[in-house]
């Protein structure tokens, strides 16, 4: 939910509601005083009624006008408490229309030669009424205009105090820890928006720092290693000439010598891997795939044979794609050995490469693991000892320093990864 | 046969010499820039093992120097890189072979001897041991003298194998000599390669000349 509509649904129904309690309270207050100015005028008249009596000695001549009634009822009663009432009657208009109007009636004793009658003076309220009614519709509209003004006024808000938020968001978005460009906000005059401009600044600043460390690290660890690992291999090669060795000591050398040979494609691995994460691979020129690929499908036609997997390949021919060629390479030998070595005997191999995609499947036990982890750093399947679980890795790792789409996915008993060509 | 070995990692350089004198090479060391240079100068060789990162100089110049003595040493560029700007700056320059470490010494070996053969004119095209010939220029094998059908792999395994005559080639050496890193120890190939190699070269009338060690590997053991 956008803030703003969090606002909204908060102040929004608070400001109806004062609208409404405010429109009723003006209402009645207005109510009550067009009353007390009909009352008034009924008095008037009341007194105007008297004086007449007073002076002529009879009761003046009754009236029915359409807002002003007076009559006159005789009436036995000595004393009468003068009194006011709201009276509803249905009234019979010009057009046989039966209006509901309401009235306001004053009724009150006048004395005439010893005579007792009951005044009544009826005026109607229908002027009062209209005005209530104009005022109520007075009040809803403004209610209206008001939600429409707010949500104007909020559509700038959101348009102008907010854009420098929303900038900032789209350049944090944007922002790669492993990117060269140093993080650069517009300026804000909000102090709330410059102080988290300023905040992600710095902590930007030092992630990339760390990860640049981190980098430098790892490669150059792997880097110091790979010395020491050749001399142990190569050492053990030469010890293993030892035709003296018994059988006992042969495997035991065997399982030493195995060891190192993991351990040193281990680190080929990740010095790859990093060396792709530090950029080392950015000439980029136009690489035939397809060629790169056939060539490929060339060098395991051989091992699948023996292994009796079957290699479908539908290859559109002349598919370029801009990239680094060692890295085109590597992405293809490590998709292509992977669906290789994660199939069975007899299995079967699918290889798909048109401009748009290319997609590998191939049988295969089903993964034990989460499948979006496969692709995650050493994952290895762990009935295939040999397998390291980096070449993956390295395929995500350049499909994303291209902008391609990796995507993995188990069915049917089928692997399937798919890399979607960008250009 | 005379090899030049230049690679500042004195550890690995003892390694290489003492792999490649077994094999009858006469191993000449160098351990500094300095030292390869005034070596090179000195003879010429068969072959020169050439370490690019060297501490007191790009291994790449001494290269170029041959380069402009016109010399016609053999060269393999080692570099512990992995660097593809390497590899392609070196065979430009004019090197015959490239090797990144880490690499098997059996590897080593067959590069050494397959620039070696390819650098004479005279003869050494033709290998004999027993009655097994093997001619490298026309990639033909004769059991005595009778031509033997070998499949591209199968020949690169035999011709593996002759490279590094009696010595002890580990299962992943070989794997990885015909198929690459990557494949090479998926399944367990070479088995099924050996297998059909030693069973064609006996039913030409060879001797069986390949012998398994332990699981670990197997040993050429002609002459």
């Amino acid at each position: 939910m956008k803030l703003i509509s969090k606002y909204n649904r908060f102040t929004m129904p608070v400001i109806v509601l004062i609208l409404l309690i405010s429109g009723l309270l003006f209402y009645y207050i207005l109510h009550y005083i067009l009353l007390r100015q009909v009352d008034k005028d009924l008095r008037i008249e009341q007194s105007e009624i008297i004086h007449f009596v007073n002076e002529k000695k009879s009761l003046p001549e009754t009236a029915d006008y359409k807002d002003q009634k007076i009559d006159f009822i005789p009436s036995t009663a000595d004393h009468y408490q003068e009194n006011f009432a709201t009276i509803r009657s249905k009234d019979k208009q010009n057009n046989n229309e039966i209006e509901d109007e309401s009235f306001r009636r004053f009724q009150f004793l006048v004395k005439v030669d010893g005579k007792n009658y009951i005044a009544r003076v009826t005026k109607s309220q229908q002027e009062t009424e209209d005005i209530v009614t104009i005022i109520s519709l007075l009040t809803l509209s403004i209610i209206g205009v008001l939600l429409v003004i707010l949500a104007f006024i909020n559509r700038i808000i959101l348009a102008n105090v907010w854009r420098p938020f929303y900038n900032s968001l789209e350049i944090i978005r944007h922002y790669k820890i492993s990117g060269e460009k140093k993080i650069n906000f517009s300026r804000t005059d909000i102090d709330e928006f410059a102080q988290m401009q300023s905040d992600f600044s710095l902590m930007a600043e030092k992630a990339t720092n760390d990860y640049r460390s981190l980098k430098t690290f790892t490669e150059n660890a792997s880097h110091e290693m790979q010395t020491p690992l050749a001399i142990i291999r190569n050492k053990l090669e030469i010890f293993s000439q030892n035709s003296e060795l018994n059988k006992k000591e042969s495997q035991l050398l065997y399982s030493v010598h195995a060891a190192a040979n993991r351990l040193s494609k281990l680190n080929e691995s990740l010095l790859l891997l990093t060396k792709i994460e530090n950029d080392y691979f950015i000439n980029n020129e136009s690489v035939n795939f397809s060629k790169l690929l056939s060539d490929y499908i060339e060098t395991i036609k051989e091992p699948a044979l023996i292994q009796n997997i079957t290699i479908n390949a539908t290859i559109d021919q002349g598919v370029v794609i801009n990239m680094n060629e060692p890295l085109a390479e590597i992405l293809i030998s490590n998709v292509v050995s992977n669906a290789f070595k994660h199939n069975y005997r007899d299995g079967e191999m699918n290889i798909n490469l048109s401009q748009k995609e290319f997609r590998i499947s191939n049988t295969g036990k089903e993964p034990m693991f989460n499948t979006e982890m496969l692709i995650e750093r050493f994952q290895k399947d762990s009935a295939n000892p040999d397998s390291i679980g980096l070449g993956l890795s390295i395929v995500k790792k350049i499909t994303e320093s291209y902008g391609f789409l990796l995507s993995y996915l188990y069915k049917n008993k089928t692997h399937i990864i798919t890399i979607l060509f960008k250009n | 046969m005379k090899i030049l070995i230049i690679e500042d990692e004195v550890s690995l350089l003892e390694s290489m010499a003492e792999y490649l004198s077994a094999q009858d090479y006469n191993c000449i060391k160098a351990a500094t820039f300095h030292e390869a240079l005034k070596a090179s100068e000195e003879a010429e060789f068969d072959c020169i093992l050439l370490d690019i990162g060297l501490p007191d100089g790009n291994g790449l110049k001494i290269l170029e120097y041959l380069k402009m003595d016109k010399r016609k040493d053999g060269i393999v560029i080692i570099s512990a890189k992995n660097s593809l700007d390497d590899k392609i700056k070196g065979l430009d320059l004019g090197a015959d072979d490239y090797l990144s470490k880490p690499f098997h010494l059996s590897e080593l070996n067959a590069r050494v001897a397959a620039i070696i053969r390819r650098k004479s004119f005279d003869g050494i095209n033709i290998i004999t041991i027993n009655n097994l010939t093997v001619n490298t220029r026309d990639k033909v094998v004769l059991v005595d003298e009778k031509p033997v059908d070998l499949t591209k792999k199968e020949y690169e395994l035999l011709l593996y194998f002759i490279s590094n005559k009696k010595r002890l080639i580990s299962k992943e050496a070989i794997a990885e000599h015909l198929w690459g890193k990557e494949i090479g120890n998926a399944f367990d190939f070479i088995y099924t390669h050996i297998k059909n190699l030693r069973k064609k070269l006996i039913q030409a009338g060879s001797e069986d000349l390949i012998k398994s060690v332990y699981g670990m590997g197997y040993k050429f053991m002609g002459e």
